[in-house]
């Protein structure tokens, strides 16, 4: 058989001016990886956890001491997040199919990213006011019942533990409200900020929990829940 | 203890003994052998079986659209990850991005609420060039451009060029929403020099058949999902190396220039000062 042969084509991108190299803006290409400019090997690994390099990657600074140890109590806060959820219940749909656990993990990101997504965009109302510096949470977000309120208090006394000082938490918001207030008030202000750390502190517990069914063993997944009531068209 | 029953009501599906339900039909009795592929992907998503002239539209929609260079961003990205040999994660990938991008179906949801605003307003106007200008000056007032117009990297989308033919041909082109279009491209063209481009097209093609601007940003996708298996597969088999890593000649660096940490610069701070000064030389022991 002969090899196929090439043509030339001529087209709209033929006729145009593109660069000739990718342009990276995080990490030095190469073999000594600089993260904003900081050495990882010689540097960041001998004096930072993996929370600062979260923090560095998406603000482009490290954080200082005390906000460095209050966003470490505020991503474990925030990394339970139990297979009633979506991300969780997705990704372990997925292995209970016997998925490749690339194909688990890939679900399991997407489903985090929307269920943060989610959490973010319901909390807009939240970081306009701690923008806007006013007194009084919104209401919508004050914590209310009394398993709400000593997880605030629980978060309160993990984070005053670090030196950092959060006048928001005495307002006593609700426990997802106040991690996320945490969050903006540390520095991840932007939506996309905001959502890679959720998804960050989250993809481990979510996989996790996929990984603990057994692939294939369809009888062991509740099916009827919920009951699917078919509506003719 | 027995749980209070959760329940959710579907349209979609059941699984039966000897026959299947799918949107209200019998898959084996009614759909199997005589719906289209392209038949079953438009009842998914409207939930309503088109008419055969409806779903040839759609068919026509599936071939002009079939841009599929692989420079092209989406389609790139599919080969991009396609590099590791797996076809699905990359086809999957390149789906997942479609959601919400400036470019591709996405926008033909954002154009076709755009229509149908504009088509609202115009109503049965749509041959007086004068009225067609003054609302689109004055939707240009609080905009900045109309989504569906606009051709990157050429002077006119070749594609709406062979669709026009194409819905000409099946008498599309004096239906409501299209003749809208067709005088909301003449008015733009004049006002902002911009042509209109598949986006428009297809909204108005698609409003037309009664379907919401969701209903047509999902279909859109379904019908070009086609090009993103083709360098899925193609990438998957070919899995030479070249994307997965691109050789540091082809990289070019924009960051932050080298810096020492806080911690870094105390520590060795802190080790200077505990260091025993050196001794002087000639110094006797």
């Amino acid at each position: 058989m002969s090899p196929a042969s090439v043509e030339v084509l001529d087209g709209p991108l033929e006729n145009d001016t593109f660069p000739e190299r990718l342009t990276a803006h995080v990490v030095t290409p190469g073999d000594r990886p600089k993260i904003h400019g900081y050495d990882v090997e010689a540097d960041l690994t001998l004096h930072y956890e993996p929370h600062d390099l979260l923090y560095l990657s998406l603000v482009g600074e490290l954080p200082d001491p005390s906000a460095s140890a209050a966003l470490a109590v505020v991503l474990t806060f925030l990394a339970p997040l139990s297979v009633a959820h979506a991300p969780g219940h997705g990704a372990l749909l997925s292995h209970l199919c016997g998925a490749t656990s690339t194909a688990t993990i890939g679900v399991a990101a997407i489903g985090l990213a929307e269920h943060a997504r989610s959490q973010v965009e319901d909390h807009q109302d939240l970081f306009a006011w701690l923008e806007a510096g006013r007194a009084g949470v919104p209401e919508r977000h004050v914590a209310r019942t009394p398993g709400d309120v000593a997880a605030v208090g629980r978060l309160t006394a993990a984070v005053d533990r670090t030196g950092f000082h959060a006048p928001v938490l005495e307002h006593r918001p609700t426990a997802l409200a106040a991690s996320l207030a945490m969050l903006h008030v540390l520095g991840l202000q932007r939506p996309e900020q905001l959502v890679t750390a959720l998804v960050t502190a989250r993809l481990p517990v979510a996989v996790a929990e996929a990984l603990a069914v057994r692939p294939v063993d369809f009888r062991s997944y509740p099916i009827n829940l919920p009951r699917f009531r078919y509506e003719r068209a | 203890m027995t749980l209070p029953e959760l329940t959710q009501t579907t349209r979609s599906a059941h699984w039966g003994w000897d026959e299947h339900q799918y949107f209200g039909h019998r898959v084996f009795a009614e759909l199997a052998g005589t719906e289209s592929f392209t038949s079953l992907v438009a009842l998914s998503i409207t939930g309503r079986k088109l008419p055969a002239d409806d779903v040839a539209v759609l068919d026509d929609i599936a071939g002009v659209v079939t841009l599929a260079d692989p420079r092209i961003w989406p389609l790139k990205l599919t080969r991009v990850l396609a590099s590791y040999g797996s076809a699905i994660p990359a086809v999957a990938a390149g789906l997942l991005m479609e959601d919400g991008a400036r470019i591709g179906p996405s926008t033909t949801v954002l154009a076709a609420q755009a229509l149908l605003a504009f088509h609202a307003e115009i109503g049965d106007r749509a041959g007086d060039a004068v009225v067609v200008r003054d609302v689109v000056n004055r939707y240009l007032e609080t905009h900045s451009f109309v989504w569906g117009f606009g051709t990157p990297f050429r002077p006119h989308d070749e594609r709406l060029t062979a669709f026009e033919a194409c819905m000409e041909k099946r008498g599309r082109d004096i239906l409501p929403h299209y003749r809208t279009m067709l005088a909301l491209a003449e008015a733009v063209r004049e006002v902002r020099r911009a042509q209109p481009n598949m986006g428009i097209a297809l909204a108005a093609v698609l409003l037309d058949m009664g379907l919401s601007p969701e209903q047509i940003g999902a279909l859109v996708t379904a019908l070009m999902q086609h090009m993103f298996f083709a360098h899925g597969v193609e990438a998957a088999a070919a899995s030479d190396g070249t994307l997965r890593k691109l050789p540091d000649a082809y990289l070019a660096y924009a960051g932050r220039d080298a810096r020492q940490s806080p911690r870094a610069l105390a520590a060795r701070e802190y080790l200077a000062s505990a260091v025993p000064p050196r001794r002087r030389e000639g110094s006797a022991m």
